[in-house]
């Protein structure tokens, strides 16, 4: 690090692609003796490097009375001077690649960087644009990443708790090996798959994706293709107690197809 | 799309520029039955805008380029014209432009409103406005090579990174002042939770003489990205990131745009869930403003309780769309998630709450003595200004203009649902206030309207057929003022040209004057009066012409002396 001139930390772009600032092993010692013993309040301080607000939204949501990131001693401030944790968002574009470096070199050693939301962490959807130089470890170290399009408030939290030491990081990783007599069983094994293909379709069209697939589920676990009576019995009981006019009117549909089905 | 003679909307538009410049127009074509693109020769182009805008009602919603030269071998200009007089219809004015003089004559003499987008289209397509009075780069950034422009079909390919030219910001700020002035750039970080962007005021003492500003910090590319990596279907989740805060509403004129190139029509259910998550998109932003009204004029109270109840209309948008931002569920020709009977009642009885509670909260912000204070007769939007430079939203309507796309050119399900159009003749922050505050209720109601009276039927349709080289507009009114998006569809199904325009802007450009003559500790409330996808800067240096002197100033000291007016930073 070279105070005197700050224009010598910036390496410039070899092959139009930067080259990260890294940190000394000085300093990512000092950051782990603060870590252990930070015993105080925890200033942040927002860099956006071309976000689209949507994540500096989400942090203003965290940091206000309901979710109140503020009880945990994270405070948000208005210079990089004051800063020990340095937010960074969105996508890093060309013309923030300067400023984002200046209030990087404005907070005092040691710091921690976090990058915020999609785009932070790796460019999002704009990771390889002309004007855009990809995520915040393109151009800067970076401890902590928070994911997210745009990451929740309680992400939020989580993050900056991960980030200071508090929590340790929740990873679960499960593999499933397929044993040699194991087969997938279809849902509806009974079922004519040409009607699910149907039903399914009509439910999507009707109510969504995720709706018209709970419903779709829902009137094939119904379905009774051996007893009709029964079946249409039934059908009425659960729409009466369910009292939406809206699934009467998708489950008249899905009726309308499986009569014209298996006539 | 053929749209028969007698459902057209704005034909009297048409046969008037004949009548008025019979030479001029070459050739007219219909995309829908109001919107119709006017092919005139270039020399007449700044003559013709010029009429549809005084003479005839019209308002300059955006202009861009476009890069016809694999169409017809030559670029084109195009002016889309909102008109607004006695019949509501879109006309955009085309000019075709020669690829070897590869320039124009500018409009902005006549509609001072075409500048910034004059001013864009050279950067994007190096086609030269003559006669602009303000030839600065807008868009790119300052390190950007000169003559290259990226969206030219021929230039570069949208991951080419050119090496930056410079280290160091080159944008010059203008100023219009005649005495001596006192430079304070603002910009470009700041704490708010806003964008960047650099202000440059320049003041005398405490008033405020001049103002310009550097935006476009946050250029990423989008309009390239959506004519090369993406399908014309795929775009519709990146308009939904063009803006944390109103991207349903630009997913929704993205998709309109399409669906009126392609005739396609939306099921009427559809369109009604479109209404309502626009509304409740709006309830959060007019709760997110009026909490930065409250804090800009030093009520803190009352910014942590609009932003407390704020969390109500999150939850709203959680339940209905599965996100509490970026809900990602438009489509082209719907939607894909419907609303049941508990996300009805959960929603009904929310909105039920957020009125108690916001109209408690708005009663009490308007008993502060502060506001009115600090609000009226400050940031004043003079009409004759608005007239000029096309401004939207709230910001237009506390001006005394009517201007809402949702009665102008109603969409979605607008037109069966009980709105009104407010507007307020004081022309300061406090008649935006007010106007934000009023509007919220209404939303409210149409929420509430809508979810009782949901048509039946689907909520998508299917099988459409893409056809290649078709254009049209779409637009939605965002809480901010109106999306403007004009999308061509071009081969491999893929756009052709994708033009996306924000209202912030359409609302920069008039802020210099509204800036003029109020007092530096007045800067951020009017800037924050505009709702901009940015509202405040984080350090101000301040440079005092008459004493020679140049003084740095925290952002923080700057927004304290904005709130508390008392020691000057600048004494």
């Amino acid at each position: 690090m070279n105070a005197a001139n700050p224009n010598a930390l910036i390496i410039a772009p070899g092959n139009h692609v930067p080259v990260p600032l890294s940190e000394s092993e000085q300093i990512a010692q000092l950051k782990k003796t603060l870590l252990k013993d930070i015993q105080r309040s925890a200033y942040v301080y927002r860099v956006d490097c071309g976000g689209c607000n949507g994540c500096e939204i989400e942090i203003f949501a965290a940091i206000t009375p309901i979710f109140d990131a503020e009880r945990f001693g994270i405070k948000v401030v208005a210079s990089p001077r004051h800063a020990d944790i340095l937010l960074f968002t969105g996508a890093v574009t060309r013309a923030m690649r300067m400023p984002a470096l200046r209030a990087y070199q404005a907070a005092p050693d040691p710091k921690i960087c976090i990058s915020y939301g999609a785009c932070g962490c790796g460019g999002g959807i704009f990771h390889d644009l002309y004007c855009v130089w990809g995520g915040t470890d393109k151009i800067l170290p970076v401890d902590v990443y928070i994911p997210g399009c745009p990451p929740t408030p309680p992400a939020t939290i989580y993050g900056f708790a991960l980030a200071l030491g508090l929590l340790g990081q929740k990873l679960k990783a499960n593999h499933h090996q397929e044993g040699e007599s194991e087969l997938a069983q279809p849902r509806w094994p009974d079922m004519p798959l040409d009607l699910r293909v149907q039903l399914e379709r009509e439910a999507r069209r009707m109510a969504g994706y995720l709706y018209g697939r709970q419903i779709a589920d829902k009137y094939m676990s119904l379905l009774d293709l051996k007893s009709p009576q029964e079946f249409n019995a039934r059908i009425r009981e659960y729409l009466k107690q369910e009292d939406d006019p809206r699934l009467t009117e998708i489950f008249t549909r899905l009726n309308d197809i499986s009569a014209a089905v298996l006539g | 799309m053929s749209v028969s003679g007698e459902t057209r909307i704005g034909r009297n538009y048409v046969e008037g520029l004949r009548q008025k410049f019979p030479a001029a127009v070459i050739d007219e074509a219909w995309q829908t039955a109001d919107q119709v693109t006017v092919t005139v020769q270039l020399g007449s182009l700044p003559e013709v805008v010029e009429w549809l805008y005084y003479d005839q009602g019209g308002w300059l919603s955006v202009l861009f380029g476009n890069d016809e030269r694999p169409l017809n071998g030559n670029f084109a200009v195009y002016y889309v014209l909102s008109m607004e007089g006695l019949v509501k219809s879109w006309v955009v004015v085309r000019a075709l432009v020669d690829p070897i003089a590869q320039e124009f004559p500018s409009v902005t003499p006549r509609v001072p409103a075409a500048v910034w987008g004059e001013r864009e289209v050279f950067d994007m397509y190096g086609l030269r406005p003559i006669g602009i009075p303000d030839e600065r780069r807008l868009v790119l950034p300052d390190d950007w090579p000169e003559g290259l422009h990226p969206l030219r079909k021929d230039s570069m390919g949208y991951r080419d990174r050119p090496a930056p030219t410079t280290d160091t910001e080159t944008y010059k700020f203008i100023n219009d002042s005649k005495g001596s002035t006192t430079d304070v750039p603002l910009g470009p970080l700041h704490i708010t939770s806003d964008e960047p962007g650099h202000f440059r005021l320049f003041v005398d003492g405490e008033d405020i003489i001049d103002a310009d500003y550097r935006m476009f910090y946050v250029h990423r590319g989008m309009e390239k990205l959506a004519e090369t990596r993406m399908g014309y279907d795929e775009v519709t989740f990146l308009s939904d990131r063009v803006c944390g805060i109103c991207g349903f509403t630009h997913s929704v004129a993205y998709t309109t745009s399409v669906e009126n190139a392609l005739g396609i029509k939306a099921p009427p259910r559809a369109q009604a869930i479109r209404s309502v998550f626009l509304e409740v998109e709006r309830l959060h932003s007019h709760l997110l403003n009026l909490g930065l009204a409250s804090h800009f004029v030093g009520f803190d109270t009352g910014f942590m309780q609009f932003f407390r109840v704020r969390e109500k209309s999150m939850t709203m948008a959680e339940l209905l769309t599965g996100a509490r931002k970026t809900y990602g569920v438009n489509l082209i020709g719907g939607v894909r998630r419907d609303i049941l009977k508990d996300q009805r009642t959960a929603t009904i009885k929310l909105c039920g709450e957020l009125r108690t509670e916001v109209a408690a909260l708005v009663d009490m912000l308007l008993e502060t003595p502060n506001l009115a204070q600090r609000t009226a007769g400050i940031g004043r939007l003079d009409p004759k200004v608005a007239r000029d430079y096309s401004p939207v939203g709230p910001l237009v309507r506390a001006s005394g203009f009517k201007r809402d796309i949702r009665a102008d050119h109603a969409y979605a399900a607008y037109p069966g649902l009980p709105m009104e159009v407010h507007t307020a003749d004081g022309c300061d922050v406090l008649s935006r206030v007010l106007i934000r505050a009023k509007e919220f209720f209404d939303s409210i109601n149409m929420i509430e309207y809508a979810l009782a009276n949901m048509p039946e039927g689907p909520i998508l349709i299917e099988g459409f057929d893409y056809q290649p080289h078709r254009f049209a507009l779409g637009f939605a009114e965002a809480p901010r003022g109106e999306d403007i998006h004009w999308s061509m569809t071009g081969d491999n199904q893929k756009l052709y040209r994708w033009r996306c325009r924000a209202p912030t802007y359409a609302n920069w450009p008039p802020l210099r004057y509204m800036l003029r003559g109020n007092t530096v500790s007045d800067a951020p409330l009017i800037v924050a009066s505009i709702d901009p996808c940015y509202s405040c800067t984080d350090r101000v240096t301040l440079v005092d012409v008459r004493k020679q002197k140049s003084t740095t100033v925290a952002y923080k000291e700057f927004e304290r002396y904005g709130r508390e007016r008392k020691s000057s930073p600048l004494k």
